[in-house]
């Protein structure tokens, strides 16, 4: 049984519609990453889940009950704001507590969970203080310390992690990445950072002004994306786009020569070539062209190499970090058919 | 190292900038001193009349007028006492009779705006910006234009000679100085903690009560001051509906020493003037933060 | 219908006692005001309908009601520039972190909060008796004070000094005003070697604009309704020969003193009449001469 199915949702501001008809099965247990680009939706399609947004259209159930007219507090979920939206006047034991006695739950057993959330995030010498008395990293901590004490059927988090610097960024994702394997309950997390959703997900939703464009594991949207945003948005650096006409199986590309396109993919007319920069391979390939090198990103393990070719493109590449190339250096590269992606005048993945 | 040398023309290039920027900060100071003279002096006449009346209300009669000196050549302190008694009801009662109003009054305007203030800053229901735009029009309406049809109200629910025409408008948000006020504060409040407090189970009165009240502090009291300050103050309402001296509030006892024919008394009359705004004096000193915030953050009176 | 119900119930409930009062102390009032205005009534027999006689009456015969118009209207043209400009004169004395700022701003901000009182009023009129305070310091001087309580000529004077002196709120407003304009403009403008009365009107009143537009429409209105001031310095009654006849003190004596609610009725809408005009003059000339930052073009 899903624990979260969306059919045909929508959300509009007045006459301005935002959410374009969702359909989405969330399955039990699972860490769903909501990823896009900033303005896209997802905070609006969390937050119609969690009952903070009304439903201008269709039905959001949660588990078998169908939830559009019930208000957040019955959904039995806990949701992870972006600002962490602690209550200032609230001690760090108040605050966890703070639902549960609205609950009414027993005494003990509110302390059983206060104490059990505080050793789980390593917050036991917090548990008096004030939020303003903590930093970045311990709010965030307290925040999701609230989310867990309810033990809810469903996480929700809003970009969590974006307001810490990059350094407790990835150790926040570590860390709940370890609590998702200990607590193995459903979560939905929106994100702006692609890398982000690749490294927690167990699967992915790639939202672009309002509708899914995709939805699949880290995996198949690496590999596989269902058309050029996908393609583009996944992965970092980007994957290069070259434009190309196709025709009779094999495409010819814009100012660099033909590519024989690879069996069980047939076009014609208008279509765009994906190549991601590890793909492409320095000397000679399926497609051979020459450029010279205009920037050299060393990053250590490896080089970034901007390429611009005869044609007036720019291609990036993936170079070895011992390999030692300047700018200005003239260079052939190689472009192999069978690892290119090819999406078709609509942007539509071909085969 | 390198070859630079300093040359004599460097040097004196150096001075000159020097000499500049003293003459620059020498200006600057002058004119400090300047505008220190000025606010002094401008602050001392602004007060200078209220010293005036504190001087005057323990001066004899025949040394007031006319005598610009702030310290009496005797104090004669009994102008006090004669004046806590110099209507046929003391005092006593008058001040009293104004605690009375002006603290079910304060309570009102406190809870009675900032549940209006909440539901304008931080609830959805329909037809809410038309309301928001009349509640902002009546800060216009002068209560002139209201009184006589509040009074013939008032009148035929037979309220004239209590305090209910006092105090009940104010359990009824009659002031939307407050409610503006308050918007003002509660829209600073994160919109994500009332969120959260709905995750957490909270009916919108649980976070008005539990969130956006103890969060407000500082709002609520600056309300309940200003609301102290004006109703203690209040003129005209008590005026138009107290008829009866047993009744009256402290200005409209004040109002009655100069009405009762021609009495010389006024060192009494300044010294029940100074005891009238003292309690204003006092939270002003004690809270002046707070006015003076609430004023800017408002914008308003 | 459930849910149209839920979504407005919690609204609603919170703003019922502003409703109510919205209804009964405020709309209702104004309504009733409106057709009370259309008769004769003393409170003791039932109102009795006159059509438009009380503004005709008003208009055509009533000398008062054109004194309390000219007294009103003087208080308030004199009045409101002089303590706008008196209060931008001060916040600009006090802007850019002169020490002992917190004190200038509470003692200049105390008469604001007392100008209103009753002991405040009865003050003024001691001081501006015939031997009172502000004529021995004339005398200081070599001058002869005037009357001011008893000659016509002087008495709104008092009434304007008063609310001179009560210039403190707009002051902290300035305050705040001129705080918000960024240092770096006035420091642009000194290197391209600007005075200070050319900074003045380049940049401190074009980017202080709406801020005294606020100022501007917030005293006039309450110019137009001050009452107490006026009631108690002229004795209730407006003397010396009308000349402290504000409007609110002759609405308030046809009302109280005379119980022609009817006819003070009319005075009253004439009065919201008179500042929702002069409100609306203020708002629409206002596009010509404030310019929010936050506007385009
Ligand atoms: N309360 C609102 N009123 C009108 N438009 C809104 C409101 N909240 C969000 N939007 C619009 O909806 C779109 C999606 O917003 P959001 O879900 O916050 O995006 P994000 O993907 O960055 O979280 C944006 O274009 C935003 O401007
Ligand atoms: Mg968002």
């Amino acid at each position: 049984m899903a624990a979260v199915t969306l059919s045909e949702v929508r959300k509009a501001y007045g006459n301005v519609a935002v959410i374009h008809g969702i359909d989405l099965a969330v399955n039990s247990g699972e860490f769903l990453v909501l990823v896009g680009p900033s303005g896209c939706g997802k905070s609006t399609l969390l937050r119609m889940i969690a009952g903070l947004e009304e439903i201008t259209d269709g039905t959001i159930a949660i588990g078998d009950r169908i939830v559009n007219d019930l208000p957040a507090s019955q959904r039995n979920l806990s949701m992870v704001f972006q600002s962490y939206a602690l209550y200032p006047h609230m001690s760090v034991r108040k605050n966890l507590a703070f639902g549960l006695v609205n609950l009414r739950m027993p005494r003990d057993e509110i302390d059983r969970r206060v104490a059990e959330a505080a050793r789980i995030l390593r917050i036991e010498e917090l548990l008096e203080r004030k939020p303003r008395q903590l930093s970045g990293g311990q709010k965030q901590r307290v925040a999701i310390g609230r989310a867990i004490v309810r033990e809810p059927q469903l996480f929700l988090f809003d970009e969590p992690l974006s307001n810490l610097d990059a350094e407790l960024r990835v150790q926040m994702r570590v860390e709940l990445a370890s609590l998702y394997n200990r607590l193995g309950t459903t979560m939905i997390y929106v994100t702006h950072d692609q890398v982000e959703a690749m490294t927690m997900a167990t699967r992915i939703v790639v939202l672009n002004k309002g509708r899914i464009e995709q939805v699949g594991t880290p995996y198949e949207l690496y590999n596989a994306p269902a058309n050029l945003f996908v393609a583009t948005f996944i992965g970092s650096p980007k994957m290069n786009v070259l434009a190309g006409t196709a025709a009779g199986g094999r495409a010819e590309i814009a100012g660099l020569g033909m590519l024989d396109l690879p069996g069980g993919i047939s076009a014609d007319g208008q279509i765009s070539i994906g190549v991601r920069p590890e793909q492409v391979v320095i000397g000679a390939g399926d497609l051979t062209v020459s450029g010279t090198i205009t920037l050299v990103e060393y990053l250590g393990s490896e080089v970034f190499l901007y390429v611009r070719l005869n044609s007036g493109d720019t291609l990036l590449v993936q170079a070895p970090g011992q390999s030692q190339y300047k700018i200005h250096d003239s260079i052939t590269l190689g472009i192999n058919s069978k690892e290119a992606h090819y999406f078709n005048g609509m942007g539509l993945r071909l085969g | 190292m390198t070859e630079a040398t300093i040359t004599p023309a460097m040097l004196s290039t150096a001075e000159v900038a020097r000499a500049y920027r003293e003459a620059k900060a020498k200006r600057a100071k002058r004119a400090a001193l300047l505008k220190h003279v000025f606010l002094i002096v401008t602050s001392l006449i602004m007060i200078y009349p209220l010293l005036w009346m504190l001087a005057s209300s323990l001066k004899p009669d025949n040394q007031i007028f006319g005598d610009l000196g702030l310290w009496p050549r005797e104090f004669q302190w009994q102008n006090y006492w004669a004046g806590w008694n110099a209507l046929p009801v003391s005092f006593t009662t008058f001040f009293w009779n104004s605690t009375v109003v002006t603290v079910l009054s304060v309570i009102g305007n406190v809870i009675s705006c900032s549940f209006a203030a909440y539901a304008f800053a931080r609830l959805e229901f329909s037809g809410k910006t038309i309301w928001f735009a009349l509640m902002m029009m009546t800060l216009m309406i002068p209560y002139h234009v209201v009184l006589i049809p509040q009074y013939l109200l008032f009148l035929n629910l037979g309220w004239v000679d209590t305090y209910l025409p006092l105090i009940v408008p104010r359990f009824l948000a009659g002031d939307a100085f407050f409610i503006f006020l308050m918007i003002q504060f509660f829209r600073q409040l994160p919109r994500e903690l009332d969120e959260a407090a709905m995750i957490d189970g909270c009916s919108p009165f649980k976070i008005y009560w539990a969130i956006i009240m103890p969060l407000s502090l500082p709002a609520m009291a600056t309300a309940a001051i200003f609301s102290f300050i004006w109703t203690w103050e209040d003129f005209l309402g008590p005026l138009v509906y107290l008829n009866d001296m047993e009744d009256y509030t402290v200005p409209l006892a004040l109002r009655s020493f100069i009405s009762s024919d021609g009495v010389s008394q006024y060192g009494p009359m300044f010294a029940m003037s100074i005891l009238s705004i003292l309690p204003i004096i006092l939270f002003f000193v004690i809270f002046q933060r707070l006015i003076i915030r609430g004023i800017a953050m408002s914008g308003l009176k | 219908m459930l849910r149209f119900f839920r979504r407005n119930f919690a609204g609603y409930a919170f703003l019922s006692p502003w409703l109510i009062g919205f209804f009964l102390l405020a709309i209702g009032p104004i309504l009733a005001s409106l057709y009370l205005s259309f008769t004769k009534y003393n409170v003791v027999r039932p109102p009795q309908w006159i059509g438009l006689d009380n503004y005709f009456y008003m208009f055509q015969m009533d000398q008062r009601f054109w004194k309390a118009l000219q007294v009103t209207f003087s208080f308030v043209v004199i009045s409101v520039p002089l303590k706008l400009i008196f209060a931008l004169g001060v916040a600009m004395a006090l802007d850019k972190g002169i020490r002992a700022i917190g004190w200038y701003r509470a003692l200049f901000y105390l008469p604001s909060i007392l100008g209103g009182s009753i002991a405040v009023a009865i003050l003024w009129r001691q001081l501006f008796n015939y031997d009172g305070v502000i004529n021995s310091i004339l005398r200081l001087f070599g001058g002869d004070g005037p009357y001011w309580l008893s000659d016509p000529k002087y008495s709104l004077w008092t009434l304007i000094v008063l609310a001179i002196w009560q210039f403190g709120s707009p002051m902290l407003i300035f305050l705040a005003g001129l705080r918000a304009i960024p240092q770096e403009l006035y420091e642009a403008a000194e290197i391209d070697a600007a005075g200070p009365v050319r900074k003045f009107f380049a940049i401190t009143v074009p980017l202080l604009a709406p801020v005294i537009f606020f100022n501007l429409v917030l005293q006039m209105i309450e110019a137009f309704k001050s009452f107490s001031g006026a009631f108690i310095i002229s004795g209730g009654t407006g003397a010396p020969l009308d000349s402290l006849l504000f409007f609110t003190v002759y609405l308030y004596n046809e009302a109280f003193s005379f119980l022609r609610m009817g006819y003070a009725s009319a005075l009253a809408w004439v009065l919201l009449l008179i500042i929702a005009l002069f409100t609306a003059i203020a708002f629409w000339t206002s596009k010509y001469w404030v310019h929010y930052e936050n506007e385009r073009g």
